[in-house]
């Protein structure tokens, strides 16, 4: 009996436990966020995804120095702008477009920052994530010079892209192991 | 032990009383007209090993243990078929648009690869649902074929 009624109450000390913890987290995110936002509303943006490419640059630059923690703060950062992304100026064009990418990009920024101590898994999103950016850069503009690199050896030599601000490769994908590796394809001037 | 006799009565009208909380059964019943497999070709014996190892999770029909009828274990479940189809549901795969479609399975081969897919707390409790390495195999395959068939139609 004495074992019944302990494992009751252990279960159900174990359920509240995990379900305070992740509203806990939940909150913690809301929290962090709102103070981003003010932060990135002070600046002028010349391009209304100006915050997403930021995000982007900051965890590229976080993967291309293996520090999973930056990525994850740079993920939560580009899910933050694109949850208050004003979309009423967008032309149908560009609202065709952002629709079709923003599921997309912010599961990917999602998965990021969630992924602290996974730098694979975190390598995997930011990898198609970047598509997404480049996608979306060819539509709406940068509003400053980004390059397209490309690094060949990447998922088993399926190779992957990235954007990136500098002509300097910086590799994202290897990391500092190789951190010169890649090639610049394209320069999106815009 | 005095204790005990008091408390015992209380745990007791917990637990009953954690019976009460509602919840609604992840079953819908109905045609699913945004399958997977409605979308892409899917051999029959790729579709059933999702179906054994994954749909439970990832769709709008569970199938439910018995330990489901009974609470906090219902609220655990409930709350992993939750997440499971917020992040893939293959029943509603032709909602997604066509580059999630894509990156949805690029997801699926990797979780196999990296073996973080099914959960281990879910095949604890599910042994049929183990993939056998013929099985992941099979399904790795059919991603990357499906995958080129994707880049070759571009």
């Amino acid at each position: 009996m004495k074992k019944l009624i302990f494992s009751i109450a252990l279960f159900t000390i174990i359920l509240t436990a995990c379900n305070n913890n992740s509203t806990s987290t939940a909150e913690n995110d809301t929290t962090k966020s709102d103070e981003s936002a003010i932060t990135a509303d002070a600046g002028t943006s010349t391009s209304p995804i100006k915050g997403i490419v930021d995000g982007y640059l900051q965890l590229s630059q976080a993967l291309a120095q293996d520090n999973d923690k930056n990525a994850a703060e740079a993920g939560k950062n580009i899910v933050a702008t694109m949850n208050r992304l004003d979309k009423s100026s967008f032309t149908a064009e560009q609202t065709k477009v952002y629709n079709e990418i923003e599921v997309d990009a912010k599961e990917h920024a999602e998965h990021i920052s969630a992924n602290v101590g996974n730098l694979k898994h975190q390598r995997e999103h930011f990898d198609m994530l970047s598509n997404d950016v480049y996608d979306l850069v060819k539509t709406f503009g940068a509003g400053q010079t980004l390059y397209q690199a490309n690094c060949p050896m990447y998922n088993n030599n399926k190779g992957a892209n990235w954007l990136t601000a500098s002509k300097e490769i910086k590799n994202p994908y290897m990391g500092t192991e190789m951190s010169s590796c890649g090639t610049i394809k394209e320069e999106l001037n815009n | 032990m005095r204790g005990y006799k008091r408390i015992l009565p209380v745990l007791i009208i917990v637990f009953i009383g954690l019976q009460f909380i509602p919840s609604v059964r992840n079953q819908s019943g109905q045609m699913a007209i945004n399958d997977i497999s409605r979308i892409y070709n899917v051999p029959k014996n790729i579709h059933a090993v999702l179906v054994k190892s994954c749909y439970d999770c990832h769709s709008n029909n569970t199938n439910y243990p018995w330990y489901a009828n009974v609470q906090p274990f219902r609220y655990w479940l409930d709350h992993h078929v939750e997440e499971g189809k917020k992040e893939l549901n293959f029943n509603d795969y032709g909602t997604y648009s066509k580059r999630r479609q894509s990156n949805k399975l690029r997801a699926i081969g990797s979780s196999i690869t990296d073996d973080t897919m099914p959960l281990s707390s879910y095949l604890l409790l599910h042994r049929e649902a183990k993939l056998s390495e013929e099985e992941k195999s099979q399904i790795l395959k059919w991603v990357e074929d499906t995958r080129g068939s994707l880049l070759g139609s571009r």
